[in-house]
């Protein structure tokens, strides 16, 4: 009944209250499993509290441990995920945490921007009549996706890998799926380029599209600098695989990047590096070549792999079959 | 220091010699670790080299303690199989297929390359959904039983020094270089995302 029900809320968000008054005077591990669980009772199990205590969470963005700010971080994610009107009013401490003085803090913004981009993306595009606080949204979403890009070039290695990834997520959504594309399951129901509107109201396909082709080149120019690190060699490797696959239409700058790195390793990496970076080069061409629509590119992914020591009859055997040469019928 | 204990697994072959002799330790000394197999199934050496003991990943140490009794109890308590896995019936039940387990790691340490190569090929068909990163580092280690606990301390040395950096990502080419000259191994090194 209705009053069962309120007295049902009411217990929620007493209990709520009681361990966000319970966070503020214990330990660090202790707060975060608090946290957790005001996180569980507010998104999942009653998210019509949410917006009640949404300031007081948030609150923990300035908390002196590492953790509960990455926690912040998370709750941010899972929030606007549930409930997408909340980017207006939490994009702005997201890009506060973003220029945390901890790198593990900025890392996992990174992490967070990587989801929420597109969340808000998908968000502006269902909405008819964009309001002057959902443009303001966007331009910040916008400026954060730049200033992301521009941690390519961070001095720290591991924001340059998770600035990396970020960079392949946005390529695959501001360039359009086609037919050919191997989309995982799990983001299917993910907004790309092909879904946005060309009279959209505020968001501009033209510039969404310029944007993507801009990030690929960011993303090919990072991987032939001469001092690389072999981690984040790895990481663009794999990253021009996972484009391939989804984006076959990026197949020949693909193959040509893998062509170009592999005919000019970076001269910084010693020894074993260089073993690795050629076993996940070998790894990713067999990924592209299994892809059939890699089809008119396989007397280069041919060459390089046997270069990186595969037989030719493994090589056949990567092959999809739909593409080897057919014999006639007759 | 990373603020949490970094969650690390360990990966041989078959989940008994190597990877629990550096599960041992690294539990032993406070670390998150988990241990498993890449291979089809559980081999354990047999009468001869051809005649291997083989068991799916489902069977206990314990029942695999007792088939062995029953087949032959001084050569298995001779070549020190039994010793080995009753070792590893206190630290867990059964041995474990890593491509089977969907729990998260910061880094993954294998044993050999055969078995560097099947995880970071695991690794890389699961679908990415949160990108966050995860190392893989190799250390080559022969399956015996002396090689097996010279190994472990050796990855417990160099999970320890991963443990006590401030930024793991930023230094860990860095130790890599130094463990490689110290050990005098070769160290293959990826990152694969979840």
């Amino acid at each position: 009944s209705n009053e069962e029900d309120k007295a049902f809320d009411m217990t929620t968000s007493e209990r709520v209250v009681d361990l966000l008054n319970q966070a503020a005077l214990i330990s660090t591990e202790e707060k975060l499993i608090v946290l957790k669980q005001v996180q569980e009772l507010v998104i999942n199990k009653d998210p019509s509290l949410l917006d009640n205590f949404l300031d007081e969470i948030i609150a923990f963005q300035t908390d002196k441990s590492i953790e509960v700010r990455k926690f912040v971080i998370g709750f941010i994610e899972e929030a606007c995920k549930r409930d997408n009107e909340l980017l207006l009013r939490l994009i702005a401490n997201l890009n506060m945490l973003m220029r945390d003085e901890s790198v593990n803090v900025v890392k996992k913004a990174i992490l967070t921007l990587t989801q929420l981009y597109k969340v808000a993306l998908q968000w502006l595009v269902r909405t008819k009549s964009v309001t002057d606080m959902q443009e303001a949204c966007w331009d910040m979403v916008t400026q954060m996706k730049g200033d992301v890009l521009a941690l390519l070039d961070s001095d720290n290695d591991g924001v340059r890998t998770h600035a990396i990834k970020f960079t392949e997520s946005l390529i695959i959504t501001l360039s359009p799926r086609t037919p050919d594309s191997d989309t995982p399951k799990k983001q299917e129901g993910d907004i790309s380029l092909d879904k946005i509107p060309k009279d959209h109201t505020y968001i501009r396909y033209d510039t969404l599209c310029e944007e993507g082709k801009t990030a690929l080149d960011q993303l090919l120019k990072f991987m032939v600098h001469p001092a690389i690190s072999s981690i984040n060699l790895t990481t663009a490797l794999g990253s021009l695989a996972t484009l391939a696959r989804q984006r076959p239409m990026f197949m020949s700058e693909v193959v040509q990047a893998y062509e170009m790195l592999h005919a000019n390793l970076p001269p910084t990496l010693a020894k074993s590096q260089v073993s690795s970076v050629r076993k996940n080069l070998k790894l990713h061409l067999v990924a592209v070549l299994k892809h059939p629509s890699s089809v008119d590119f396989h007397v280069q992914i041919s060459t390089l792999l046997q270069d990186l020591g595969m037989s030719p009859s493994e090589i056949t055997r990567c092959t999809p079959v739909a593409v080897q040469p057919r014999k006639r019928l007759h | 220091m990373p603020p949490h204990p970094l969650r690390v697994a360990v990966v041989c072959s078959s989940n008994q010699n190597r990877s629990m002799e550096a599960h041992n330790i690294l539990s032993k000394r406070g670390f998150d670790v988990r241990s498993f197999g890449t291979g089809t199934h559980v081999k354990l050496p047999g009468p001869a080299p051809d005649k291997p003991n083989i068991y799916d990943f489902k069977t206990t140490y314990e029942q695999m303690y007792n088939d062995l009794v029953r087949k032959d109890k001084e050569l298995y308590t001779q070549n020190g199989i039994l010793h080995m896995l009753d070792r590893n019936k206190r630290i867990k039940s059964r041995p474990e297929r890593f491509q089977s387990c969907r729990d998260q790691f910061d880094l993954v340490i294998t044993c050999e390359e055969r078995v560097y190569d099947q995880v970071l090929e695991d690794l890389n068909s699961r679908e990415q959904e949160s990108f966050q990163p995860v190392h893989v580092i190799n250390v080559d280690i022969q399956d015996n039983h002396e090689e097996a606990t010279l190994g472990a301390f050796l990855i417990c040395e160099l999970c320890q020094c991963i443990q006590h950096t401030d930024d793991m990502e930023n230094e860990m080419d860095e130790l890599l270089q130094e463990f490689e000259e110290k050990s005098h191994r070769p160290f293959l090194h990826s990152v694969c995302f979840y």
